[in-house]
């Protein structure tokens, strides 16, 4: 299939970025999106030009590095699909496909479609520690845990850091990221005793990093890779206000 | 301590006083709308009611404080979170598509000014009589349970909305509002921390049945007297010996 690709190409995070227009033919609708930009930079390497940059780690849906705003969308036109988990399928021939990198002051544009998140990491620094004793882990059994709260955690630990709630939210909040990482310990017994602190620092950490705030869109939601729900953002708030006033 | 320095320096907090600012200004809304609905019931009714109201003394500018309390920190804290949000994505997208996000939600702040003017000259209109003095003083009403002569509210209010201008510019405003109101109601559960998914159900859905009560509820009063269910009031005998405080001001034309 032959594709035209609009592409933002931006040297470094001083340098002012612009859009490039590319064609490429010969495209399987069997290739993931990822593959058909590396199609796109041999091309490139061949013409003697700079190849496009973008992020790339285990391209099967894992890290959460492949961050590109496709036609509009985060990580593209399919739901609950990282950007190498997309096919070329998803595509006519003749498409054109604009490809942004995220747009947010937290997530400055480092290269070309490369953003620097280490903003979350900081946020997941800030939530700290969970208390372990050393020495041999104690049996599974003596620590029960209600089926759905397992559940629930094991959905919020399911984030993969992306940033395509912060990308897909008109605010660029960094809510959903934020309350998946205070859910998953909050509902687990180990996750208890640091359980206010971790809330209070976490965002307070989001909000000096610069995201904006959440307006209950639940575009988010809508966009996020792994279906991480809105609910969490809910339970942070209550646990952020239980925190502030019991803590 | 510096927990709650904390909470009341964060983004979470802010939007804790909007939600709380917000739900008690649709409990006024609620209240004002089954009060204005009298207008069905006849001047009787409605001038008795606004009496009863004038008469509540100090509770009336408790109430008063209160919603100009709760309508400031909510105009505050929409700016407040309004100027983060645009500093946090300063260069825009060439090409975003909203996902699940409704209309009515991405256009808050939209929708929130309109009713902020919306509100002043609401205000000029009905309450301070800037708008149409001439509709204001329209003649007083003598109460015929107590012969006590009172402000003509009835007759006020269908001169005002028998001018299709502020009939239609009632009819806008009610339609941002209800846009607001949509959005807002099901929104502030969520920021209040309601995850129970049964509740959810209905949080989810009150909103834009609010919203709907309220367009349906606020739009029939400027439509009743469009469409002439509310007339006029026919003139009263003449109500004599009130010059001095007949509530026509200085448009009085009893002697
Ligand atoms: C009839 C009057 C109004 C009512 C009943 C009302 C109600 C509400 C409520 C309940 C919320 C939800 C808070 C939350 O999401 O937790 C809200 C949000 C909001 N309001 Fe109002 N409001 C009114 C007027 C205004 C005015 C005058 C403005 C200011 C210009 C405004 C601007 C906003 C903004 C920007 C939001 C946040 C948007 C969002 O969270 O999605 N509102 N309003
Ligand atoms: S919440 Fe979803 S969209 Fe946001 S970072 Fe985590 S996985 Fe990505
Ligand atoms: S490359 Fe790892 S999630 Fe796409």
């Amino acid at each position: 299939m032959k594709l035209s690709l609009k592409v933002w190409r931006q040297k470094n995070k001083e340098a002012e970025g612009q859009f490039k227009d590319y064609a490429l033919s010969d495209i399987s609708p069997d290739m993931s999106f990822l593959e058909m930009l590396d199609v796109l930079n041999e091309q490139l390497l061949a013409k003697g030009e700079e190849p496009v940059a973008f992020d790339h780690d285990c391209r099967e849906g894992i890290c959460g590095s492949c961050s590109m705003m496709i036609n509009g969308k985060p990580h593209g036109p399919e739901s609950m699909t990282t950007t190498c988990q997309l096919h070329m399928r998803k595509f006519k021939d003749g498409d054109n496909v604009i490809i942004e990198p995220w747009r947010a002051s937290p997530f400055p544009v480092i290269r070309d479609l490369v953003v620097d998140r280490s903003a979350f990491d900081r946020i997941i620094q800030a939530g700290g520690f969970i208390s372990v004793n050393t020495g041999n882990a104690q049996d599974g059994n003596t620590l029960p845990i209600p089926k759905p709260d397992a559940d629930s955690a094991m959905d919020a630990a399911a984030c993969i850091g992306c940033g395509a709630c912060v990308a897909a939210c008109k605010n660029a909040s960094a809510m959903l990221f934020t309350a998946a990482k205070v859910s998953h310990l909050g509902y687990l017994p180990q996750g208890q005793p640091e359980r206010q602190r971790r809330v209070l620092k976490m965002v307070e950490q989001m909000d000096g990093e610069g995201f904006g705030n959440c307006t209950n869109t639940y575009d988010c939601e809508a966009a996020c890779p792994k279906g991480i729900s809105v609910k969490n953002i809910a339970r942070l708030n209550r646990d952020f206000l239980k925190a502030s006033i019991f803590g | 301590m510096s927990s709650l320095l904390h909470f009341l320096r964060s983004t979470v907090f802010t939007k804790i006083v909007m939600a709380i600012s917000g739900l008690l200004i649709i409990g006024f809304l609620v209240g004002h709308l089954l009060g204005n609905l009298l207008m069905f019931a006849g001047p009787e009714k409605i001038n008795g009611y606004a009496l009863g109201l004038k008469n509540l003394g100090p509770l009336l500018w408790l109430v008063r404080i209160a919603m100009i309390t709760a309508f400031g920190l909510h105009v505050w804290s929409s700016i407040e979170l309004a100027s983060r949000n645009r500093s946090a994505r300063p260069i825009a997208y060439d090409t975003k598509k909203s996902l699940k996000s409704t209309l009515a939600s991405r256009t808050m702040l939209v929708s929130g000014m309109a009713i902020l003017f919306f509100v002043i000259y609401h205000l000029l209109h009905y309450t301070f009589g800037i708008i149409q003095p001439n509709t204001y003083y329209a003649g007083g009403y003598r109460m015929e349970s107590t012969g006590e002569i009172v402000h003509h509210v009835y007759n006020m209010v269908v001169a005002g909305f028998q001018n299709p201008f502020i009939a239609l510019s009632y009819m806008i405003a009610l339609a941002f509002m209800s846009s607001h109101v949509s959005h807002a109601t099901s929104s502030a559960f969520q920021t209040l921390g309601v995850t129970n998914p049964n509740i959810n159900k209905i949080t989810s859905k009150i909103g834009p049945a609010l919203a709907a009560i309220f367009l349906i509820g606020y739009l029939s009063i400027p439509l009743g007297v469009m469409i002439g269910v509310i007339k006029k009031a026919p003139p009263q005998e003449h109500m004599q010996g009130m010059s001095k405080e007949c509530p026509d001001g200085p448009n009085c034309t009893c002697d």
